[in-house]
């Protein structure tokens, strides 16, 4: 057996009111693929990011091990230096530049004078790139004109020519085609002959069966067991160990009358922006009923984000299908228009899309209803209607702040959830869509929105949650619908739904009539 | 404690009490410059930069620039000047020349700002270029006279003093009673900005006395300037559009995703400064009873200059007209007293930018904090 060249020890990692990573212990060996595994937000990209030396030592606890030797990471550089190279899921390359600049950036080689020797540069690339059997793109080509999938390889021979022994691959596959693909895998190949240990992160469990020597898993920020060879476990144990939790009490289950079918989408899909003919939402039909809490469930990726704006016209020009409100076709081309028609979405990233962090509570709660505090043609804004107004809703949702004045850049993140909540109820929406309502915040603060979502959908409000948490989802939802590659795969009752089951078609591990 | 207060006054209010300094500074150097006339004189001269000013604190509120407005002062001009030599009252010439100059370039500026997404930088620069050689084309390169004496009113007359010291105690009641209901409200719960404002209106409402209140009285311009700040800060403090402004600045993406429509804000605003712009070319054709096609070259700076001192941020999604009123004043006092003391307008620009300079530097100062 080969030589253990990572090792991680007792691996913990806080962020403000959320454990990230709770005692995580593994191991890598050198010529092998270890596949990581976990749920979305297991704590599999902060266990990188700790090794990466971008959370540098000491803002973790525990031990890293190079080769056996203990090494702690001030910087991302000194991670590099030992050896340690991660590709991310968003590739960090310049467009404009080519592929040996790229490659070889801030470390060109270069003349007496301090120019760059292009021509050293160049055959230092061509080199490389025989080395790993490349030969789709050249040296010179600019980057901007390769697929994602080469521009990844780009990335690998970076990271090789820097002498990378680790190497971590986040999702490598998640946007590439099967053919790239299949380039990919043969690297890999060629890389565990030559010794490289590679961390390969990804949720896709046919890929895993297929090029991983080795498995650990993740859950809640802890490894499951040991690490596994692959020959050892079936896929069905593996989603057991990520799913293993039990659903904790926390949700409330009020029982509910579903009411009239007060949403209907049919056939939409979104155009893949910059390539003609790809779909990122393909096809998709659902309908959404008064009272009732529809949860979307798949992995990142799966489109979910994309359906929900579509419908919001937030991406009017690539949308196609049809919209039905109440039975009537209805044309949505902004969100001014969605909202008109009684729809409100509370969007993924609250920080870019959804508040205003220099302005006060009061600004954020009406910035989308300014027509309920404000009169006539000029639009004159009646400031004790909007105190009063603003005073209910933080009283409602127990905000907590100082008063309504304050900027709701200073507040924590489950209140400024809050706050977009409180904006969204001024407007009184009978659709409302929430994107990863509680992505970020503390239970508490949790278990207060899943209440106020309850006591919604009992007023009649039709609710549609989507989540990247399967317990959120389990849940909340009387109806689940699964996402995977851009179409809805499947749909279950909150009776027939199981956590396996969904991350099987989640997963594209199995599909309808399988 | 109170030392504490002081010191946030102090920086809450930096512009303005460098505004007070500067003048009391001015006015100990020279006893000219505390004289009603000369600063009735800077009033007026404020007045230009002051209109297109608060055009510009709206486009860079929604984080845009307009630097075309400079050439819009010199077709406006021009084309007003021309009309009327054409044989049109100045009755007709004045609002022909608001539409067709001012609101034909904001509209091709907004066009392809809202719509094309072209960033306003490029397509205002290029106005600034196409505006000027229209200007230029148009008056054959040389002034145009203005034939109707009418026109010369607008830019030079005077509201005489009674009737501007009975509009004064007008305004004076009004403040103190919105100041009144606002407080009953619990609507002004920034004290440090309620004290700033009471400051502000007391001081503004004696200078005003002092310097309108005799003589020839208040110059028209800048009671025009006077209504069109006051309009503007009701418009960005009080309703809908004010609100859509500092949410588009300040996060244009969820502005849209709240439901504000992006493009048609976007339009307004553009139009809106060029509007203003037209307007301060045709107060400044009247005053100067001709239109040279040189006319507002460089105002562009001047108008952002104001701006920025006013501690509008460049960014975008904060600053004020106040802000802005305080920086056209500084540069307007600034300009006048350098030139009361004889200082060479050559070291006068040297002064003016770095002025500039310090002020954006205390902006990022503050904000670090």
């Amino acid at each position: 057996m080969s030589e253990v060249v990572l090792r991680m020890e007792h691996i913990v990692k806080e962020f403000p009111g959320v454990r990230a990573l709770d005692n995580v212990n593994f191991e890598a060996r050198a010529g092998e693929v270890l596949a990581l595994m976990g749920e979305n937000g297991a704590g599999k990209s902060t266990l990188m990011k700790v090794l990466g030396g971008v959370w540098p030592y000491p803002t973790y606890q525990g031990d890293i091990f190079i080769a056996g030797e203990k090494k702690r990471f001030y910087t991302t550089r000194e991670a590099e230096e030992s050896g340690v190279a991660i590709i991310y899921q968003e590739l960090n390359l310049i467009p404009e530049l080519s592929v040996a600049e790229n490659i070889f950036l801030d470390r060109q080689p270069t003349s007496r004078l301090g120019a760059i020797d292009w021509r050293q540069l160049n055959s230092d690339t061509q080199a490389l790139l025989d080395e790993l059997g490349i030969r789709d793109f050249k040296p010179a080509d600019q980057v901007r004109s390769l697929t994602v999938g080469k521009q990844q390889m780009v990335e690998i021979a970076k990271a090789l020519s820097k002498r990378a022994r680790i190497l971590v691959l986040d999702e490598p596959t998640s946007a590439l085609t099967d053919r790239e693909v299949t380039d990919l895998f043969r690297i890999i190949r060629k890389l565990k002959q030559d010794g490289v240990c590679m961390c390969y992160i990804s949720h896709k469990m046919e890929e895993i069966k297929e090029i991983a020597d080795r498995v650990v898993v993740l859950r809640d920020g802890q490894t499951i067991g040991d690490v596994t060879p692959i020959a050892d476990v079936t896929l069905d144990q593996i989603i057991a160990r990520m799913v293993g939790r039990d659903i904790r009490d926390m949700f409330p289950k009020s029982v509910r009358e579903r009411g009239d079918k007060i949403l209907e989408v049919r056939n939409l899909e979104v155009d893949q922006p910059d390539v003609p003919g790809e779909k990122r939402v393909k096809r998709a039909s659902f309908s959404a009923y008064r009272g009732e809490i529809l949860g979307i469930s798949g992995l990142m990726g799966a489109g979910r984000t994309e359906l929900v704006s579509a419908i919001f016209g937030a991406n009017p020009g690539a949308t196609h299908g049809d919209v039905l409100i109440e039975g009537n076709k209805v044309d949505i081309r902004s969100p001014a228009d969605a909202i008109a028609h009684g729809i409100a979405l509370l969007t993924e990233d609250r920080k870019a899309q959804g508040l205003f962090l220099d302005q006060s509570i009061a600004f954020n709660t009406t910035i989308s209803s300014l027509q309920t505090i404000s009169a006539g043609m000029v639009g004159t804004i009646d400031v004790d209607r909007e105190r009063a107004l603003v005073e209910k809703y933080v009283a409602q949702l127990n905000v907590k702040a100082p008063d309504i004045d304050t900027s709701v850049g200073t507040l924590s993140g489950g209140n400024q959830q809050k706050v977009i909540l409180g904006k969204w109820l001024n407007a009184s929406p009978k659709i409302f869509i929430l994107d990863e309502p509680t992505r970020g915040i503390d239970i508490g603060a949790k278990v207060e929105i899943y209440k106020l979502l309850d006591r919604l959908a009992g007023e009649g409000v039709a609710i549609i949650i989507i989540s990247s948490e399967l317990s959120e989802v389990l849940g909340m939802s009387d109806r689940i619908l699964v996402m995977s590659e851009g179409a809805i795969v499947s749909e279950f009752t909150r009776e027939q739904a199981t956590r396996e089951v969904i991350m099987e078609f989640a997963t594209g591990a199995r599909r309808m009539g399988h | 404690m109170k030392q504490n207060q002081v010191l946030r006054f102090v920086k809450t209010n930096a512009t303005l009490i460098a505004l007070v300094v500067l003048t009391v500074a001015l006015a100990v150097a020279d006893p000219t410059f505390s004289t009603a006339r000369n600063l009735s004189n800077v009033a007026r001269q404020v007045t230009i930069v002051g209109i297109i000013g608060v055009g510009m604190t709206m486009v860079i509120l929604i984080a845009g620039i307009d630097l075309s407005v400079g050439s819009v002062v010199g077709v406006a001009a021009v084309v007003v000047t021309l009309l009327m030599q054409y044989g049109l009252s100045a009755w007709i010439a004045v609002p022909v020349t608001l539409v067709a100059v001012g609101g034909l370039i904001g509209l091709w500026n907004g066009f392809w700002i809202a719509h094309y997404r072209i960033p306003p930088f490029i397509i205002t620069l290029g106005m600034l270029t196409i505006g000027r050689g229209v200007a230029l084309t148009l008056s054959g390169g040389s002034s145009v006279p203005v034939t109707d004496p009418s026109f010369a009113n607008l830019g030079s007359a005077y509201i005489p003093p009674v009737p501007t010291l009975v509009i004064l105690a007008i305004s004076a009641v009004l403040f103190v009673y919105k100041l009144v209901r606002d407080l009953k409200s619990g609507g002004q719960r920034n004290a440090d900005r309620l004290a700033a404002s009471i400051v502000i209106a007391v001081a503004g409402f004696a200078l005003a006395v002092y310097v309108f209140g005799r003589g020839d009285g208040l110059p028209v311009p800048v009671a025009i300037f006077v209504v069109i700040a006051a309009a503007a800060i009701f418009v960005l403090g009080q309703t809908r559009f004010g609100r859509r402004l500092y949410a588009l600045g300040g996060n244009e993406e969820a502005a849209r995703l709240s439901g504000i429509n992006i493009y048609q804000t976007k339009m307004v605003v553009y139009v809106t400064v060029s509007l203003l712009a037209a307007l301060s070319g045709i107060l400044l054709a009247s005053r100067l009873n001709g239109a040279s096609p040189n006319l507002g070259t460089m105002f562009e700076l001047d108008a952002i200059a104001a701006v920025v001192i006013g501690g509008t941020s460049l960014a975008g999604g904060s600053g004020t007209i106040g802000g802005t009123i305080i920086g056209a004043l500084i540069i307007g006092v600034l300009n006048n007293g350098m030139s009361l003391l004889g200082v060479s307008s050559f070291y006068q620009l040297i002064i003016k930018g770095l002025i500039i300079s310090l002020a954006v530097w205390f902006d990022v100062l503050q904000k670090k904090k």
